[in-house]
């Protein structure tokens, strides 16, 4: 099927990709700096703060995979027949 | 219409048809169930329909409203994309479990009263345990007594409440509740729905049993108990703060416990807690537009969860796992079901032209709007995570990541186009939203697609796309367990097992030998008075008696052959005979 060839061509030209996706990350940035804010929308000063939701992402997601994993290997993970 | 029909009605008496069909015809019938539901649902008006007074209580069979119908219609049409993908089962008693889960869902929805409700909560939880027991597994039989055993501790719960609240009320009417009049019997009866829905810490039925259940059973199962809960809360108790928070917080622990599952369909069962929490939140808020919110992300919600498991359920169907750390790579072989998880997984996560963005963005906006900033951040949170679990830690170790030994191929066309028609609605509702919110019950006075919010959405998604990549080591399911609140049941049972076999057996066995030794020197000497006095005395006044007695015991014995069939036949009969007799009397 012709939806494979496309993926593997995307896997075999990694670096490309990945310049593309960073540029794209970049554009999404700059989309929200230069974002017309009206009043009607941002009363509170999260909708002030220029890319926000990005800090707040970043900050976010690494600490739930961090704090997840975390407590997992802590006490959560047991085998799998723990209850028999 | 003036006439209105129930639409459970279709599946009740359609599914007992089920046994007596063949071959295509079989088929035909399986879809033509729901698709009769769907006519029916199209065709109802609002207004009360089939009341009853029982008891001197009156009985409602269909309220049929604007929030009651948002519900009936995506259930329907859930219906039948479960139908179709459940098409190939071979066994009717599978179909029969989900037509009576299905169609004591609707009952439950259009219920106007605590009567009619509890009735259909129950069969739901009887009908809903067998599509996990069908797995037949030993693992599914036991989730599947937990499950049971735990939804009748929630119905127990809604039971006392409604007792208490006919006490307080002497009336069962089920309508909205006000926070302040609140008392004992509304909170029980709250308790027993959130049990339902899922709320910490009454949630560990769901990851526990879901994941145990059937590839087709748990597409039923993720539809339709928790959402059938969702809207008696919307019903019953808009405004609770309490649901407000513990929604919340049910946002974050689902998606902190997909993101460390193993299971693909752990995962997605985890999930729903999340989403399930959005539409908790949204109700408890309260506001027209977060309750339109809750209604709208359970619509959606329905319809890509039922794509997730789909697809998860397709993996495990064609490979014999759904356990990520055993699979990758699968892109190659099963390319179309990965097409259909991904479009599920964007929708969930609130991709923009997918549904999840204008449903989900309700309630957060709501959240907003009342200026409950925390509420919102844990809630976006939550999506960060939803993202990372459900988008794309499954689809890269499933479909990507490194190349497991299992080849695998594109399940059987059935499944497919259930797959695919799940996928187009799920991108037309995302596209054209006003098909979904015309269906609402407050009017609608929101636009998903404003420059904030999806400069919002892309920030979310696109960083947390980036952290995920950066992080995807770390990421690498385990082949472990994860606790959860069930431990305490699971492991409780066991210490009670265990303080049975110690202490109370020891008791029993001692009773019984005191019972042994005083007790039943006592009763012989008693027997063997009485004996006299019934042979001598009574036999001598009511002559003959005992002899017809006699007689008649004799035919009955032979009426008792000891075979089950006999027995339900000769129950059949005597239940027509006895409905005959009744209905003659009308």
């Amino acid at each position: 099927m012709d939806f494979v060839k496309y993926i593997d061509l995307l896997r075999k030209n990694m670096k490309t990709l990945k310049k593309v996706l960073i540029a794209y990350l970049v554009a999404v940035v700059i989309f929200d700096v230069v974002l017309p804010r009206d009043e009607a929308h941002a009363h509170y000063w999260i909708d002030k703060v220029f890319a926000f939701w990005t800090v707040f992402s970043i900050v976010g997601c690494f600490l739930l995979i961090k704090i997840g994993k975390g407590i997992a290997h802590l006490f959560l993970s047991k085998d799998e027949d723990y209850y028999g | 219409m003036d006439r209105w029909v129930h639409p459970a009605i279709f599946f009740f008496i359609g599914s007992l048809l089920l046994p007596f069909v063949k071959g295509k015809a079989k088929k035909l019938l399986i879809l033509f169930i729901p698709v009769l539901s769907i006519i029916d649902v199209a065709l109802m008006h609002a207004g009360t329909y089939g009341s009853y007074r029982f008891l001197n209580m009156s009985i409602v069979f269909g309220r049929v409203d604007r929030l009651s119908l948002v519900f009936a219609w995506v259930f329907v049409i859930m219906a039948f994309l479960g139908a179709l993908y459940a098409l190939h089962v071979k066994e009717d008693g599978h179909h029969v479990a989900g037509s009576f889960y299905i169609g004591s869902s609707l009952g439950a929805i259009f219920a106007g009263d605590y009567l009619t409700l509890f009735i259909f909560w129950e069969v739901m939880a009887f009908s809903s345990v067998f599509l996990v027991w069908y797995r037949k597994e030993r693992r599914s039989i036991e989730a599947g007594f937990r499950y049971l055993l735990v939804h009748v501790f929630g119905g127990l719960l809604f039971f006392t409440g409604m007792m208490l609240y006919y006490y307080k009320t002497g009336n069962l009417v089920f309508d909205r509740i006000f926070p302040d009049n609140a008392g004992i019997a509304e909170y029980f009866i709250l308790a027993g729905f959130s049990l339902n829905a899922a709320v910490l810490p009454l949630h560990a039925w769901l990851p526990d049993a879901y994941p145990e259940a059937t590839v087709e059973g748990a597409v039923f199962m993720c539809a339709f108990t928790t959402k059938t809960a969702v809207y008696v809360l919307a019903r019953g108790f808009p405004g609770f703060e309490v649901l407000a928070i513990l929604g919340t917080a049910m946002t974050v622990y689902g998606v902190f416990y997909a993101v460390i599952e193993n299971d693909m369909r752990r995962v997605l069962a985890y999930h729903i807690i999340s989403q399930v929490g959005y539409m908790v939140a949204g109700v408890g808020i309260g506001t027209e537009l977060a309750v339109n919110g809750a209604c709208a992300h359970a619509f959606a919600h329905i319809l890509y969860k039922a794509l997730l498991f789909m697809g998860a359920g397709a993996v495990l169907y064609m490979t014999g796992t759904a356990k990520m750390s055993k699979l990758g790579g699968l892109y190659k072989y099963m390319p179309l079901t990965m097409i259909f998880y991904v479009v599920g997984a964007i929708s969930i996560s609130g991709f923009p032209l997918f549904s999840g963005f204008v449903s989900k963005s309700m309630i957060v906006a709501s959240a907003h709007e009342k200026g409950r900033l925390m509420l919102m951040a844990w809630m976006n949170l939550a999506g960060i995570g939803t993202f990372l679990s459900v988008g794309l830690k499954v689809t890269y170790f499933t479909f990507f990541g490194k190349e497991a030994e299992i080849k695998a191929k594109e399940p059987p066309k059935n499944m497919l186009w259930a797959m695919g028609l799940t996928s187009a609605l799920c991108f037309i509702i995302g596209v054209y939203p006003k098909v979904l919110y015309d269906l609402l019950p407050f009017p609608v006075e929101y636009h998903p697609y404003s420059l904030p919010h999806l400069s919002e959405m892309l920030q979310i998604l696109s960083f947390t796309g980036l952290v995920f990549f950066l992080l995807v080591k770390k990421l690498q399911p385990e082949a472990k367990l994860n606790l959860d609140m069930d431990w305490f049941y699971r492991k409780g049972a066991w210490v009670f097992m265990k303080l049975d076999e110690r202490v109370i057996s020891v008791v029993d066995a001692f009773w019984g030998e005191l019972y042994r030794t005083v007790g039943l020197r006592v009763l012989f000497k008693n027997a063997s008075i009485s004996y006299g006095f019934d042979r001598k005395v009574i036999d001598g006044v009511v002559d003959g008696s005992a002899l017809t007695v006699r007689e008649a015991g004799s035919i009955v014995r032979k009426l008792q052959t000891g075979r089950i069939q006999a027995y339900i036949g000769l129950s059949i009969f005597l239940f027509f005979l006895i409905l005959w007799f009744v209905l003659r009397g009308m």
